[in-house]
Order: structure tokens, then C-alpha cells, then sequence
């Protein structure tokens, strides 16, 4: 069980790219992708395809901006970059996160009361 | 909320950019590509492994742009798009499914648009005026059974009466409708229909004029009364529009009037078509006891704000419990009804009947085109099982392939509703054209409006359901599995198909043989009347109205002379045989009147018998043609001075006279106004039809002219050419008489008849052309489930011809599939439609519609029908050559 990857919940791959952009300043879609999984020590199983869905539905959203530039290996790609709207909404998922992972841990670290006496 | 409304804005923008953002997509996936095969390669792998890697991990170019397309745009629309985009396709590809469809679809839209801009013209056209639902007519309830007993006209004391005492009603106005006035305008006097109101009734209506004023209180007093209001056609005809009539006045009835108002073109209302309005001046005569028996007023009512109908019913009610209770001699009996205006309008110009039985035949009609329509695309469904099947398998969900199906038979339904609203164009003009029979009927304007646009899309709508949804349904349960290994070159319906074409056939024949004995029984009803002896001679006559006005011809004395002066001048004219003036023209469904016989007990008001009153002159049994069976008819003699006669008929003498000599009894009218006088029966003569479009008789009364003179009535002059050649002498020999007197209806008795039947007429032509769709639509049905159903047993066929069957024996086995299909449908036609003439005759009273022969005609119709239609497949199936077609397979 140890060894198979994380499925992504909804929504958490939009935290994820936020945080990354928010650290790592602008980027395109593949350094993204990358940049996630070698956070996650590949622990998530990431379809780096579906990287794109999320792109698109924060930059709608106004949280993140694209612009065209020229990669590393001079290819033309898309650079996004997180604009001050996606910076206030990562600082509250961010905290949202946070308590609701700290909810869940103790929720699943619960015992019975009489289970251990 | 901005930030959602910003979020769905781009979402839909997205769905209208889609193959710019697809291809901005494409690149930034390529580029995604390249770097990741680049940094495989910097790791070390051969380039061929480096971009397999990549690809795996990118997850698919074709998922990652429908996730993005997904993500950005708004996937409903999108796929409804998609399958708008395949359905048109599927259309365009297979032009003969399409045609047959979106034909029969839209011949069952066009009868259900056609028929309901006559619901729309007649039943949902509000009044003109301000919240006209708040106004309320009331009316007297006649205890006597009768054409719309609880919508009789209303005495000017009642009136008075419910006024002074109403306190739920705002304001109340009376009406005497049907008047008809002379106008003499530039040395022509022309006949104009007119309606005297009391002042209050265009505030009733809380109308405005669109010139001058409406009427004022005190316009109503004699001395002030000479004020008329013109309708908006009259002054654009007679006055060509002219703004300055106002305060001009007009010669109405040999008197000068003065136009103050000219209401709006809008001002019509269904059924009433005065052309100009006076004021009605209740005199003191109309207050006495024996104005009560003069029901000729209809009364208009505001209610207050806050009352409802059911209150002013209520008090109305009690109102006439009292009236009752205070004047048992007149009032005995009678009730009071209160309908809202709109309401009363429908109901007394009585078309809705007629129009729910016409929306239930189109009702019909639209199933079975829809049944229709189903089996055809369930038969495609069939051909397509493999289509499907292989999008399903590619991951398209069943409610995907539903949504599909659906748009497909929305896309046909919404080509048969633009076909069907083409098709009734035609239709309402038709429909139109047949209604010019009536003032009342072509005043409607009938056309394509937006109620009958919306209901043609809504019909369209319900259309598409009815027809995609059995093939979307089975499409759905389709299996990937057996329908992929399916081999065989049609990939053949499955028996679920087959079987739901089967009920879906035989409901057809189910629907179109009731829909058939329906119809077949009224028009068959209808005919009769149309057909029905009317007991007189309505050839060769020609007529003419007559209303004397009371300047010139103020007393009886006047009216006796005129008519002894025109009528020998009318005799004289060349081709006339007899002339006779009469106080209502034969069957055209003239009032009643109680009476007393002698001899027998003196009844209560409301339980005395009651007859047709008709005044005539006494050559008019011989100008109508209408039998003397005993005594004798009356003469000049039968004057003022003379002691008083009567004539009755043989309905009178069966009905009130049983097994007794009619001649030499006494009979006493209640009529208003005079002092009761009795007359003594001097002659019987045949039963007239009481109206030409109804069976029954109705016991008469005839009364000699000289004794009883009226002001209004009709001419009857018989010819022995064309009646219609002496129109124009009529004319000039009466204004010899009279110059200034105008004759209204000049024309022949049998286009009065015509006109009387016109309206049947239309719903007998609708009726039949109705069936004989319906009828077709079936047969179509059962046509092409029988021929889709051999071309599928092809090979079945082939195989059985093979090993010896005859073509007899296979024409004889797809005959019998034929003939148990349409013997269950009409088994249960047959059942359903077994109540029919009960229902009918509660509708329409006055025509027969109980008629055996009717069921079996119409159930050797449709066998012979189905047959036919069934033969001709069978006849293909057995002239099958069975080695060409095994070789085929």
C-alpha cells in the first residue's frame, strides 16, 4: 500500500500550482508539473496533462496571468505568474488547508476509549 | 457575485473561441513535450524512450485538451453543440428519413397551429379596456331549456333594481345591443348596426375614445340624448377619418345627432359589432310591471377593488330571490348568472365547444405523426446499434448517446414545426377566408400571432420528446457487446425495437379509428342538418330588415300603413309571385313567449307552455311555402277592428292541445307592454325548424300584422328567377315608399341559411380533412413497419422460399403480421370510442350523433386501408428471388 501514489482531490492541484508560482515566480505548464512532483517526492500521481485544466480555470478566475515567452531550449511557451487576487486567495485556501488537514489527523488519530485500557 | 459573473462570462466566451484556444493549447502542449524529452534525454535515456516517457507522463494529448475544454468552457453547451453539429450532419446524410419526418411532424403541427390561432383569436383575446377580468356582465337565467338559457338578456326594471341596490360594483352600465339605425350620409341612407348604452358603460369598460369624449352623465335625458359615438370603421368609411366631426352632427334615424367621440380601431369585442353608439333613455315606461317581460338588456359591472366574482354572485343571487319573491307573475322562475366580461364573451359567441373538439382531433393527429415519427427513428436506431456501440465503447456515456438521440429528434421536430408553420400560413388563410359567412366570426382576426407561435414551439418541444424518446431509451440499453460481435450485414433491430414498432403501430390504428368514428359521427351529425327539411321554401326568395324608426312611425297606426303601402308595390314588381313582411324570417331561431290556453289551468310563470311568437302579414304562409293543414290563414279581415286570431303549427297542437280540436281555442300571449287580449286558433299549418341548424321543432304561434303591428321585421319577396336579380328594385320600390328608410340584409333566404350553416361547414370540411390525415398517417405507419420488417427478414424469407414456400404462403405470413396489428388496434379503438355519441350529445345538443353504421364503416375503412397498406410490402416479400438474395448476404 506504502508504494502506491496519491490521487489528487479536487481542487488540490489548484492550491498546488498557486504555492508554486507564488515561490517559484512565472513559469510554464511543464515546469509546473515538474516542479509538483519533485515537491511531492513523487509521491502524487500527476497526469501532467490535466495541469492545463487547472491553468485555465485559475486564469478565468483572475488568480493567475499568462503571458507568452521562450523557454530554456528557446521553445515559444506560456508563462504564467500569480497575480495579487491569486496571492489573497492562496494566503486563505493555504490556511483553510492547513486546519482541515490538522481536523483530519485528529479526526483519523482518534481511539476508542476503551480500546487501549 | 461580480467575481462569478466575470468567471462565467469568460466560460461562455470560451465556448464561442474554441478552435483559437485549442490551438494555443496544441502549442503549449508541444512545447511541453519538447522539455520533457529534453530533460529525459539529459538523464540518459535513448530518444526514443525519452519521448514514450513523456507522452506517459503528459497523460494523453487528446484527455489533456478535453480536460481543458472541460476546465474553461461550459461542457453542456459544448456537447449540446456537438450534437447539434451530429444530429444536422445525420440529417443532411440520410435526406429521405429526414423528408419523411420532418413532413409528417409538420403536417401534425400545421393542424395544431392552424386550429389553435382560432383558440387564440376567439378564446385568448382580452377585451379592450382596463382589467376587463374585473368586469362583470350579468345576466337572466330563462327556466326554459334552450340555446344558452343562463345568458338571457336582462329587463330594464332588473337593471334598475340590481343598480340601486348594488353595493359591490363600482359602476353599472345596461346595453340594448343589436339595434339597427338609419344613416343618411351624402343622400345615401344605409342601414348600421348600433348599440344603445347608458353613459356609464364606457367607463365601465374604463375605456378612452380616440377622438373627442365618451359619454357623461345626463347624456341619457331626453332633450340632451342626440349625441352619438362612431366606431372607428364607420368614420373611416362613411367620413374618411375626418378629425373635424366632432361637434358636427350626422342624420341618424331622420334626426340630427352630434358625433362627440370616436372610439379606438381596438374597441371590438368578440361576437358585438355596432358600428356606432347613442345613449339608452329609460323612460318611465320601462319602469312599470310589464316592462319586466322586455328582456332586452345585457349589464356591464365594475367590480369594487378587493371583491371577487363569487361574492358578486352571491349577492347577485339574492337579488334575484327577491325579484322573485316580489313579482312571482313575471319574474317566477328566472335566476341571475354573473360571468367575468371575457368569460361571457367566449360563452356567448359559443365557439368553445366546437374548439375543444378540435383541439382534441389535432390533439390525435399530432400523436399519431409523432408515433410515426418514433417508429422511424427507432427503425434508424435499429441500422445504428453498431454506430453506437462503438461510441460507447470509446467512453461516450448512455446518457451522452441519450442526449444525443434527443437532440436528433429535436432538430427533426424543430424542421416539422418550421414546416408546419409554413404549412398553416396556408392553413389560417384558408380557415379565414371560410369564416366570412358572419360578421361576428370575420371580425376575429385570425393570423399567426405570438401565442401561436409560442405553442407551435412548445408543441415542436413536446414533439421532440414524444418521437426520440422510445429510441433514445432502447438505444441506451443497447449492448457493446453482442452488437460489436453482431456479424450480419444490416445490423438487425434487436426485438425490443421491433416489438415497441409494433405497440407503437397498433396504438396508431387504436387512436386513428377513434379519431375516425369521432369525427365520422359529427360529420355525419352535421350532414343531416345540413340536409334537414327546414318545412318552407327557401328557394327563390329574397329578404330584406326593415326597422321603422319612430320619428316617421311613431304608433301602429303608421307602421299598418306603411306596410299596406309598400307590400301591393312589391307585387307588382315583374318576376315577384308573393310578398309578406314577417316579424322574424324563418328559421333563424326567433323568440318565445309564454302563453295561457283556455281551458287550461292557470301555471305558474315559469311552468307555462311557451311558443315561437311570429308576426306576419297575411300572405305569408303562401310566400314561405309553408302548408295549410287545417282552418284557414289570415286575410286582409283579420284587422285592428276584427276580433283577434291566431295560427299555430302541429308541434303546438301536439304539444299543448293533445287529441283536441285546435280550432276555435283560446290562447292568451305574455307579452310586454299590451293589455293581454285573447285570440281564437283559426288555422294549423306544418312545423317550421325552429333554426336551420337544429332538428328540433318548436310549437309556433303566428299573429296576423294589422293586429299586432311591429316596427321591425323582414320582407319576403318570392321570385321566380334568381332572387338575388331583384335586389336593387327592392331597394328602389321601397324608397319609393319611403326615401330616407334603408334596408338592412338584402338577400336571398338560402344565403341566410348558408350563412347560418357556415360555421358548420368549416368544422365539417376541418373534420373530414382532419380524419383523412389521420387516417393516412396510419396507414404510413403501418406501411413502413411492415416493409421495414420484411426488408429485415430478408434473408428469413429467402431461406423459407428456398426450401419451398410459396409466394402465396409468405405473402399470407406478412399479411397475418398486418392483420393482428390492426386487429388489436382496432379492437381498442373500437372499445374507447363505444361512449362517444354520449359525449357528444352532452356537447352538442342539437345534432344526432348516436349512429351505429358509423363504427362499422369506419372499421371496414381501416381494415381495407391497413390491408392495402400491408399488401404492397407482402407482394414485394414474395416475389423474392431467394438465390440473389442469399447470395447477397
Amino acid at each position: 500500500m506504502a508504494e502506491s501514489k496519491l490521487d489528487l482531490l479536487q481542487g488540490t492541484l489548484d492550491l498546488m500550482a498557486l504555492q508554486t508560482l507564488a515561490v517559484m515566480g512565472p513559469l510554464h505548464g511543464y515546469g509546473i508539473a515538474r516542479r509538483i512532483e519533485q515537491v511531492s517526492g513523487d509521491r502524487v500521481l500527476l497526469n501532467q496533462g490535466t495541469i492545463y485544466a487547472s491553468l485555465v480555470r485559475l486564469q478565468q478566475r483572475g488568480w493567475i496571468s499568462a503571458e507568452w515567452g521562450t523557454s530554456s531550449n528557446n521553445r515559444k511557451a506560456k508563462f504564467y505568474s500569480i497575480t495579487k487576487k491569486g496571492r489573497k486567495r492562496l494566503a486563505e485556501d493555504a490556511v483553510y488547508w492547513q486546519r482541515l488537514s490538522g481536523v483530519m489527523g485528529r479526526v483519523l488519530g482518534m481511539q476508542g476509549e476503551g480500546e487501549n485500557s | 457575485m461580480i467575481h462569478w459573473l466575470r468567471h462565467s462570462f469568460e466560460r461562455l466566451r470560451s465556448v464561442f473561441q474554441r478552435a483559437e484556444l485549442d490551438q494555443e493549447l496544441d502549442t503549449e502542449l508541444a512545447a511541453h513535450l519538447e522539455l520533457a524529452i529534453e530533460e529525459n534525454l539529459q538523464r540518459g535515456m535513448s530518444s526514443e524512450e525519452a519521448r514514450r516517457r513523456a507522452l506517459i507522463s503528459l497523460g494523453g494529448t487528446e484527455q489533456a485538451k478535453e480536460h481543458h475544454r472541460e476546465a474553461r468552457g461550459l461542457p453542456a453547451v459544448d456537447t449540446f453543440f456537438q450534437d447539434v453539429r451530429y444530429a444536422a450532419r445525420g440529417t443532411v446524410k440520410t435526406p429521405g428519413f429526414t423528408v419523411a419526418a420532418v413532413l409528417t411532424l409538420g403536417l401534425g403541427i400545421a393542424a395544431n397551429a392552424t386550429m389553435f390561432s382560432m383558440v387564440s383569436g376567439f378564446l385568448l383575446r382580452r377585451p379592450p379596456g382596463r382589467d376587463p377580468e374585473r368586469v362583470v356582465v350579468v345576466t337572466s337565467v330563462s327556466p326554459a331549456q334552450g340555446f344558452q338559457p343562463d345568458a338571457n338578456a336582462v329587463s330594464a326594471p332588473n337593471y334598475l333594481a340590481w343598480r340601486a341596490a348594488g353595493n359591490i360594483f363600482e359602476n353599472m352600465a345596461a346595453t340594448d345591443n343589436y339595434r339597427a339605425v338609419s344613416l343618411t350620409s351624402q343622400g345615401q341612407t344605409t342601414s348600421v348596426p348600433s348599440e344603445a348604452v347608458t353613459p356609464e358603460y364606457f367607463t365601465v369598460l374604463g375605456v378612452s375614445p380616440h377622438l373627442g369624449r365618451i359619454f357623461a352623465e345626463g347624456d341619457d335625458q331626453p332633450g340632451r340624448d342626440h349625441v352619438v359615438i362612431l366606431s372607428h370603421e364607420l368614420w373611416d368609411r362613411e367620413f374618411g377619418s375626418d378629425s373635424s366631426l366632432i361637434g358636427r352632427s350626422v342624420r341618424l334615424n331622420r334626426e340630427d345627432y352630434t358625433v362627440i367621440g370616436v372610439m379606438p380601431a381596438n374597441f371590438q369585442m368578440l361576437g358585438f359589432t355596432p358600428q356606432l353608439w347613442t345613449p339608452l333613455v329609460v323612460t318611465a315606461a320601462d319602469q312599470t310591471a310589464a316592462a319586466r317581460r322586455n328582456r332586452s338588456l345585457y349589464v356591464f359591472a365594475r367590480l369594487k377593488p378587493g371583491v371577487t366574482l363569487a361574492q358578486a354572485r352571491a349577492e347577485m343571487k339574492t337579488l334575484g330571490r327577491r325579484a322573485e319573491e316580489d313579482f312571482p307573475d313575471t319574474e317566477k322562475g328566472w335566476g341571475v348568472a354573473a360571468r367575468t366580461l371575457p368569460d361571457f364573451l367566449v360563452y356567448l359567441f359559443g365557439i368553445r365547444s366546437a374548439l375543444v373538439v378540435m383541439m382534441t382531433v389535432v390533439g390525435f393527429v399530432l400523436l399519431i405523426a409523432c408515433a410515426n415519427v418514433a417508429g422511424l427513428l427507432l427503425a434508424r436506431a435499429g441500422t445504428r446499434g453498431k454506430e453506437l456501440a462503438i461510441r460507447m465503447s470509446l467512453g461516450a456515456s448512455r446518457l451522452r448517446i441519450v442526449r444525443q438521440l434527443l437532440t436528433e429528434g429535436l432538430i427533426i421536430a424543430l424542421l416539422g414545426g418550421g414546416a408546419g408553420l409554413l404549412l398553416a400560413y396556408w392553413g389560417v388563410k384558408f380557415v379565414r377566408a371560410n369564416m366570412a359567412f358572419n360578421e361576428a366570426a370575420s371580425a376575429v382576426p385570425l393570423s399567426l400571432d405570438w401565442n401561436v407561435l409560442l405553442f407551435a414551439l412548445g408543441v415542436s418541444m413536446l414533439s421532440a420528446i414524444l418521437c426520440s424518446l422510445a429510441p433514445a431509451l432502447t438505444a441506451s440499453r443497447t449492448d457493446i457487446n453482442s452488437n460489436l460481435k453482431d456479424q450480419s450485414r444490416a445490423a438487425s433491430a434487436g426485438r425490443s425495437q421491433s416489438r415497441l414498432r409494433t405497440v407503437l403501430v397498433t396504438a396508431e390504428i387504436a387512436m386513428a379509428l377513434f379519431l375516425l368514428i369521432g369525427t365520422g359521427l359529427l360529420i355525419r351529425g352535421v350532414f343531416l342538418i345540413q340536409h334537414q327539411a327546414l318545412g318552407f321554401q327557401a328557394e327563390h326568395q329574397i329578404t330584406a330588415g326593415v326597422t321603422l324608426d319612430s320619428a316617421r312611425y311613431k304608433d301602429p297606426v303608421q307602421q299598418t300603413l306603411f306596410v299596406k303601402d309598400l307590400l301591393p308595390r312589391l307585387r307588382q314588381l315583374p318576376g315577384v309571385g308573393a310578398v309578406a313582411a314577417v316579424s322574424e324570417l324563418p328559421a333563424t331561431g326567433a323568440g318565445h313567449v309564454t302563453l295561457l290556453i283556455q281551458g287550461q289551468p292557470e301555471l305558474p310563470a315559469d311552468q307555462r307552455p311557451r311558443t315561437v311568437d311570429v308576426i306576419v302579414t297575411d300572405d305569408y304562409f303562401r310566400t314561405a311555402g309553408i302548408p295549410l293543414l287545417r282552418g284557414r290563414a289570415f286575410t286582409g279581415l283579420d284587422n285592428a277592428a276584427a276580433p283577434r286570431v291566431a295560427v299555430v303549427n302541429q308541434e303546438f297542437v301536439r304539444r299543448y292541445l293533445k287529441d283536441q280540436d285546435p280550432l276555435g281555442k283560446q290562447v292568451r300571449l305574455d307579452l310586454s307592454g299590451s293589455t293581454p287580449a285573447w285570440s281564437e286558433i283559426v288555422g294549423v299549418v306544418g312545423n317550421v325548424k325552429f333554426y336551420s341548424e337544429t332538428t328540433r321543432y318548436d310549437p309556433e304561434l303566428y299573429e296576423p300584422f294589422l293586429q299586432r303591428p311591429v316596427s321591425s321585421f323582414s320582407l319576403m319577396v318570392r321570385t321566380s328567377s334568381d332572387p338575388n336579380g331583384l335586389a336593387s328594385d327592392l331597394r328602389k320600390t321601397v324608397a319609393q315608399a319611403d326615401l330616407e328608410l334603408p334596408l338592412a340584409h338584402v338577400m336571398s333566404m338560402s344565403t341566410i341559411i348558408e350563412r347560418q350553416k357556415g360555421g358548420d361547414l368549416l368544422f365539417m370540411q376541418m373534420l373530414a380533412a382532419l380524419a383523412l390525415l389521420a387516417l393516412t398517417l396510419a396507414a404510413i405507419g403501418i406501411y413502413g413497419l411492415i416493409s421495414y420488417s420484411v426488408g429485415q427478414r430478408t434473408h428469413e424469407i429467402a431461406i423459407r422460399m428456398a426450401l419451398g414456400a410459396t409466394g402465396g404462403d409468405v405473402r399470407r405470413m406478412v399479411l397475418s403480421q398486418g392483420v393482428k396489428m390492426v386487429s388489436i388496434g382496432a379492437a381498442i379503438g373500437l372499445v374507447v370510442a363505444l361512449p362517444l355519441p354520449r359525449v357528444f350529445a352532452a356537447v352538442f345538443s342539437d345534432i344526432d350523433t348516436s349512429d351505429p353504421r358509423t363504427y362499422v364503416i369506419v372499421l371496414v375503412a381501416i381494415f381495407l386501408v391497413a390491408l392495402l397498406a400491408t399488401y404492397v410490402p407482402a407482394r414485394r416479400a414474395s416475389a423474392l428471388d431467394p438465390i440473389r438474395a442469399l447470395h447477397s448476404e
